[in-house]
């Protein structure tokens, strides 16, 4: 395994800008990642309904543009229900 | 078995004996049956670990869902409560595995060939790199080597530059995902509030990025 590095000047250019293209979505206020999954299952299914979950959850669909593995995490959840749906 | 309420799961499974034996029978199906769905974006259905996989993690679902059974609110319905146990287990698993199959690859890229790429960029170099993202990459670097601390950078490598995931970068760095994402929401914070201090925002460094 690689030893992690801490010289600035190492990161590469690209991570640099995806860094600087996650501030336009940083607020002051985020909710965490075990925030985000306490309430993972609620959302889903609101989403499932049909429900306005940005403006319901705001902060929640916030998180999901930020944190890859929650985001994940939810479609899987949401997958199951679409596709586990006996209706 | 899927007629059951919240509250006659939550009922059977605290009810020792013959009763809580057919609920975790009737949860272990219903487990089994969703997780293919949340797993088909990861592992195909043939490969040899999918069976397996799906298995261990029904059972270890079910032990988690006896632990937590109080922690159980009753805000969504109870099975996708235990759906997004079982797939929390699941990708957790498959996150690992997969970032140390890639580091085992990495291993034999660096004894028989050059180390990828992306580990040996040259932040300076780049003939196509015009002088004013030059200077806006200088900018933005010296702001990061100022604005972040020790473990801000380090966990920037691990999960940008060595792209390990959450729960392993934590491993690393001895915290945990909850914390590792508020280290990461502060540097995010630091580094918004410094651009704004020297007027600039995310748009206008982004701009510069893209004049090449």
């Amino acid at each position: 395994m690689t030893q992690p590095q801490n010289d600035t000047d190492r990161l590469p250019d690209e991570l640099i800008e995806n860094l600087i293209r996650s501030l336009e979505h940083t607020k002051e206020e985020e909710c965490t990642c075990d925030e985000v999954y306490a309430v993972v299952d609620q959302y889903v299914e609101a989403e499932f309904r049909g429900e306005d979950v940005q403006r319901l959850m705001p902060l929640i669909k916030q998180h999901m543009e930020l944190c890859h593995n929650c985001c994940e995490e939810y479609e899987a959840l949401l997958d199951i229900l679409e596709k586990n749906d006996p209706a | 078995m899927n007629a059951r309420t919240n509250e006659s799961w939550l009922e059977d499974l605290r009810t020792p004996g013959p009763v809580r034996d057919a609920a975790l029978d009737d949860l272990h199906a219903i487990v089994s049956k969703g997780l293919p769905y949340a797993l088909s974006r990861w592992l195909s259905p043939d490969d040899p670990l999918f069976t397996p996989l799906v298995e261990e993690v029904s059972q270890e679902t079910l032990l988690r869902v006896l632990d937590q059974l109080d922690t159980f609110e009753g805000r969504s319905m109870f099975t996708t409560w235990v759906h997004k146990i079982a797939i929390r287990i699941a990708l957790t698993e498959l996150r690992r595995k997969r970032w140390q199959d890639s580091s085992l690859d990495e291993l034999v890229d660096n004894e028989e060939n050059p180390a990828p790429e992306r580990l040996m960029a040259d932040p300076q170099a780049g003939p196509e790199t015009s002088t004013e993202r030059a200077d806006m990459l200088t900018r933005i670097r010296r702001i990061l080597d100022e604005e972040l601390t020790e473990k801000q950078r380090q966990a920037l490598v691990l999960l940008g530059l060595q792209d390990l995931p959450m729960e392993e970068a934590a491993r690393i760095m001895k915290t945990n995902r909850n914390a590792l994402y508020k280290l990461l929401h502060d540097a995010r914070l630091r580094l918004k509030r410094r651009l704004a201090a020297e007027d600039l925002n995310a748009q206008e460094v982004l701009s510069a990025f893209e004049s090449r």
